[in-house]
């Protein structure tokens, strides 16, 4: 501030920037990151407007019939991205995709988040054998398997056990098996923060556990959380997309995975698969790229 | 070259000061009294034993070793049995062995029911059933594959088949990815820097079989410059003449993909480590005492910011195992992963499981020797 603040002068009105004004400051000049912000805007836009703009239905075969199947991308406005040999419009596709696939990177990750939140925040309070047991068992999944368990589970639980589920149960599958990341940041603060002084006062004057993890620990992760977060979303996508791509997924619903999948079975018509593959490849860059610029804007080590 | 403040107390003054110090009475620590009270134990005093483990005392390190692996393979035995539980418990959510067979083969016999019954143990309850599974599994006896054959002796060649893959893709994002980490991180904010850090951020961001889809789509499909298509011609038209010739022109596009990946998270690594090590004082001092900068760089700077590297190179390669489903199933590559989709596709469960623990074996494994490394290259670490 400009003006010494003496102890003759008025206090000034003016607060200081909070925070996530400093955050929003640092980040707004970091060009990659805001680029990254205007992909994932773009993309949750395609989400929420995608299959309103969409020419045609999901897992619809327009071409079927009147002779336009395996198109080469621009050559109609009615088709502007081609189509496959049974008839399925790519641009259409790819927009109405797109809500499915965010859907599922959104939704695994705030179930992720939701478990880990509380797996850390146990296993930092609880002392002795209870404690242990939950950082064992996070430990536990850090050394499964876990793309091979998860694609086990889809191809099990989506074929034969909940056949109506479809996408829904490839995000909880998903969303159970990526929150020991999340349960390390938070247990990693709660043992940090729960010894320090202000927190033993809040406890002596009869504060609960409960209201320590949310008024005091959950503020102070909220930054790292928010960084995990986004490239978490980035690696459901990806997850997902794999998962589709293999066949593993609910070969009725329409997300990029099965799309790149049915294109690949047609190499030589190139566009079914490119252009959902440049949809994941762009979405998934998104993410990244912001998730870097959110951890750099955050970084209270790095404020100058 | 020396400093003016090392000539003006030289090692043997320091020294024979230090030993004037510590021969003041009011110095003297308590148990320099207990011993000068008996001076003629002196040479013998040691302290007291604490436990047996004092008959290995001149291998002290070694027996921090041992502890350490003996401690780490005891904690793999939860792991193992959680793996095997869960596994056991998706394959059989969707019924018992029998009624996948069903899905296949519609008109079983009675006898043949009652025999499929008898093998399957399916009279038992499913702890039982699991008991025995476990039983067979430690006996090194996988189950019989759906289709025919014992899975056992089926995995093995399968994971030669993925550590072939692995490894060339390993030596050769290595090979690439330190020499330009090193690059990128001397000429920071460069135009190169600035392209290189871009192009891994692209790298990071793209599955690899993705890049795979779009390789044999170009070099395969259009250009019929390589093979796109399992390990190996199965007959004789073999691609540039001869047999090896052939493997290797079917290892390039795979390989190829893989590398792309990973060489952009080992540049990004290697050059957060050599910009983090370049800041460190000892660096400075090897500058200021007038050293090239090829010897600091490569000789100094280096080995301290490469051996973080290790850690990620042998989780890649524990992770690998598992972890290239996808593309090995895009290049048809006979390896684990694509075995275990064809399998998964196919509900061939007792090869699903077999694959499954295995992978989880022997990515337990290549963890604990990735420990052992690190600790082995890093003297700071401690194995306790």
């Amino acid at each position: 501030m400009s003006a010494p603040a003496g102890p003759s002068q008025k206090p000034t009105k003016r607060r200081s920037a909070s925070q996530w004004a400093v955050a929003w400051r640092r980040f707004r000049r970091n060009k990659a990151a805001l680029a990254g912000m205007v992909i994932v805007g773009f993309f949750v836009f395609l989400a929420v407007l995608g299959p309103t703009l969409a020419p045609y239905p999901a897992r619809s075969f327009p071409c079927l019939y009147i002779g336009c199947t395996s198109l080469p991308p621009f050559q109609s406005w009615a088709h502007p991205l081609g189509t496959e040999p049974a008839g399925i419009d790519v641009y259409s596709e790819i927009l109405q995709s797109t809500r499915n696939d965010l859907y599922v990177g959104l939704g695994a990750t705030l179930i992720s988040m939701a478990i880990g939140i509380a797996v850390g925040a146990l296993a930092g309070f609880r002392k002795g054998f209870s404690g242990a047991l939950l950082l064992g068992v996070t430990q536990l999944f850090f050394v499964l398997p876990v793309l091979i368990i998860i694609l086990l589970f889809a191809r099990i639980f989506v074929t034969l056990v909940a056949v109506g589920l479809g996408l829904t149960l490839i995000l909880l599958i998903l969303g159970v098996f990526g929150w020991p990341g999340i349960a390390f940041i938070v247990r990693g603060e709660v043992l940090r923060i729960r010894e320090l002084e202000f927190v033993q006062a809040e406890r002596a004057i009869g504060a609960s556990n409960r209201r320590i993890l949310f008024r005091h620990i959950v503020p102070n992760i909220l930054s790292p959380l928010i960084v995990y977060a986004t490239l978490l979303i980035a690696g459901n996508i990806l997850t997902e997309v794999v998962i589709s791509f293999l066949g593993f997924g609910d070969p009725n619903t329409a997300t990029w995975g099965l799309l790149i999948q049915e294109g690949f079975a047609y190499p030589n018509l190139w566009w079914i698969s490119v252009f959902p593959g440049l949809a994941v490849v762009f979405s998934v860059l998104g993410f990244n790229i912001m998730g870097d610029g959110l951890s750099d804007a955050l970084n209270p080590r790095l404020r100058e | 070259m020396s400093l003016p403040l090392c000539n003006s107390i030289s090692p043997e003054r320091a020294f024979a000061s230090s030993r004037n110090f510590s021969d003041s009475k009011s110095h003297r620590l308590p148990y320099l009294h207990i011993q000068n009270s008996d001076p003629g134990d002196e040479e013998l005093a040691e302290p007291p034993q604490q436990s047996l483990l004092f008959l290995i005392r001149g291998f002290w390190p070694m027996a921090g070793l041992l502890s350490y692996v003996i401690r780490r393979l005891l904690f793999m035995i939860p792991v193992f049995l959680a793996v095997s539980i869960l596994t056991f418990l998706i394959a059989n959510a969707a019924g018992s062995p029998i009624d996948i067979i069903k899905l296949g083969i519609r008109n079983l016999s009675k006898s043949q029911l009652a025999a499929l019954n008898q093998f399957y143990h399916i009279n038992d309850p499913i702890t039982v059933r699991y008991f025995l599974w476990l039983s067979d599994f430690v006996h090194g006896n996988l189950g019989q594959s759906l289709y025919g054959g014992s899975v056992a002796a089926k995995i093995g060649p399968w994971v030669a088949t993925t550590l072939e893959l692995q490894l060339v893709a390993l030596v050769m994002s290595l090979g690439i990815g330190i020499p330009i980490g090193i690059y990128s991180a001397k000429h920071q904010y460069s135009k190169t820097d600035v392209a290189v850090t871009s192009a891994s951020i692209f790298g990071y961001s793209t599955p690899v079989f993705l890049i795979g889809v779009f390789m044999i789509i170009i070099f395969s499909i259009d250009l019929h410059w390589l093979p796109g298509n399992g390990a190996v011609s199965p007959y004789p038209p073999y691609w540039w003449g001869s047999y090896f010739a052939d493997e290797v022109a079917h290892i390039i596009m795979p390989a190829t993909a893989l590398t792309l990946v990973s060489i952009a998270v080992y540049v990004r690594l290697i050059r957060a480590n050599v910009l983090e090590v370049l800041r460190q004082d000892y660096i400075l001092a090897a500058r200021a005492s007038g050293l090239k900068e090829r010897t600091v760089t490569f000789k100094h700077a280096l080995k301290n910011a490469v051996t973080p590297v290790v850690t990620v190179v042998g989780l890649t390669i524990a992770g690998s195992l598992a972890g290239a489903p996808a593309t090995e199933t895009v290049f048809a590559w006979p390896g684990l992963g694509y075995q275990f989709v064809q399998a998964a596709l196919a509900l061939d469960l007792p090869v699903v499981q077999g694959i499954t623990m295995v992978i989880t074996i022997v990515a337990l494994i290549f963890i604990l020797v990735t420990d052992l490394t690190y600790a082995f290259l890093d003297p700071r670490v401690r194995l306790s």
